[in-house]
C-alpha cells in the first residue's frame, strides 16, 4: 500500500495545484455568473462524501458479519472523512445558495437529509470515541444506517420539490464545464484515497502500540 | 371612574402615537405614474458581489482539508515515536 500512497499523493497535489486554472478557465453559468464556480468543489465534495459513506458502510457490514479488524479500521477511517467532505458541502452550499438563491439555507428534502448524512457519522464518531468497550459494533451499525441514506439523499431533488438542482445537472453540463468538473472529481476521490490509506495507517499502528503495550505488561508480570 | 379615566388616557396616547410611528418608516420609492421600458432602467448593480463567496467557499476547503491533513499527520507522527520506544524498551530488556 506505501507503494501506492507517494505516487497517489504526489498526483492529487498536482491535480489540485492545477484544478483552480481550470475552473477559472470554464465558462460563466448564464444565470449565476460568478459564484456557479463553487461548484466545481461542492459537487466533487458531495460526491466523495457519498462515497466515503459507502465505503464506510459496506467496511462495517464486513466487520459485524466477519469480525474483520481491517473492515473497522477502514470503517472508522472512511466515517472520519464523510464528516470532513461533509462539512465542505455543508459551508460551500449555503455560500453559494445566499447568492443563487437568496437564502443561506431551506428546510428541503435534499440539505436536510444532507445534514442528516452528516450528523450521523459525527455521531458514529462520538460512540466510538465515548462509547466504551463495545463501541465498535454498535457504531458499525451507525455506519450501517448512515449508507442506507446516501441513496435517499441523492434521489431526494428528484421527488421532492426543492431549491436545489436536479441530478441531471451534471449529465447535462455544457463541454466546457464538463473537463474542469470532473478533473475535479477525480482530485477529490484521489484525496479521499490518499486520506483513507493514511488514517488506516494510523489506526494499525495504533492497534500495534496496544499490542506492544500488553506483551510489556506480560513481560514486567511475569 | 378612575377605570374610565385611565381608558381615555390609554387611547388618547395611542391615537396621538400612530401618526409618529407612520412617519418613522422608510420612505419607499415614489409611486410610478406608468410602465417604465427596461431600455430606460439604470444599469444594474450587483446587490450581493458573489466574489467573497466563492473565495469563502474555496479557502473554507482548502483550511478543512490542510487542518486534517496537519492533524492526521501530527498523529501518526506522535504513535511513530511512541512505537520505537516502546519496541526498544522492549527489545532492551531480556
Amino acid at each position: 500500500m506505501q507503494r501506492v500512497f507517494v505516487p497517489a499523493a504526489a498526483l492529487c497535489a498536482l491535480m489540485f495545484a492545477v484544478a483552480p486554472f481550470l475552473v477559472v478557465g470554464a465558462p460563466y453559468e448564464s444565470t449565476m455568473g460568478l459564484v456557479q464556480k463553487i461548484f466545481y468543489y461542492h459537487a466533487p465534495a458531495g460526491m466523495t462524501m457519498f462515497l466515503a459513506a459507502f465505503v464506510s458502510g459496506i467496511a462495517s457490514g464486513v466487520y459485524l458479519f466477519r469480525g474483520s479488524r481491517t473492515g473497522d479500521r477502514i470503517a472508522a477511517a472512511a466515517a472520519e472523512l464523510v464528516v470532513l467532505f461533509g462539512a465542505i458541502v455543508l459551508v460551500t452550499g449555503p455560500l453559494w445558495g445566499r447568492k443563487a438563491w437568496g437564502v443561506w439555507w431551506q428546510w428541503d428534502a435534499r440539505l436536510t437529509s444532507s445534514l442528516l448524512l452528516w450528523m450521523m457519522f459525527v455521531a458514529y464518531l462520538l460512540v466510538r470515541r465515548y462509547g466504551g468497550p463495545g463501541s465498535e459494533k454498535l457504531s458499525a451499525a451507525v455506519a450501517l444506517f448512515g449508507m442506507a441514506n446516501v441513496p435517499f439523499v441523492y434521489v431526494s431533488v428528484n421527488f421532492w420539490r426543492t431549491l436545489h438542482p436536479k441530478t441531471s445537472v451534471v449529465s447535462t453540463l455544457q463541454p466546457g464545464m464538463r473537463g474542469p468538473f470532473w478533473f475535479c472529481v477525480g482530485a477529490f476521490v484521489l484525496l479521499f484515497v490518499v486520506l483513507l490509506i493514511s488514517r488506516v495507517r494510523l489506526a494499525q499502528q495504533l492497534a500495534d502500540l496496544d499490542a506492544l503495550y500488553l506483551q510489556a505488561g506480560d513481560r514486567a508480570s511475569a | 371612574m378612575r377605570r374610565l379615566r385611565q381608558w381615555i388616557l390609554m387611547s388618547a396616547f395611542v391615537l396621538a402615537t400612530t401618526p409618529a410611528l407612520g412617519a418613522m418608516q422608510p420612505a419607499g420609492p415614489a409611486a410610478q405614474d406608468g410602465f417604465v421600458p427596461a431600455s430606460q432602467l439604470p444599469p444594474a448593480t450587483e446587490q450581493l458581489p458573489a466574489t467573497p463567496l466563492v473565495a469563502a467557499a474555496y479557502a473554507f476547503m482548502w483550511v478543512a482539508t490542510l487542518a486534517y491533513v496537519f492533524l492526521l499527520w501530527r498523529r501518526l507522527a506522535a504513535v511513530d515515536r511512541e512505537l520505537t520506544t516502546l519496541r526498544n524498551e522492549i527489545g532492551g530488556k531480556p
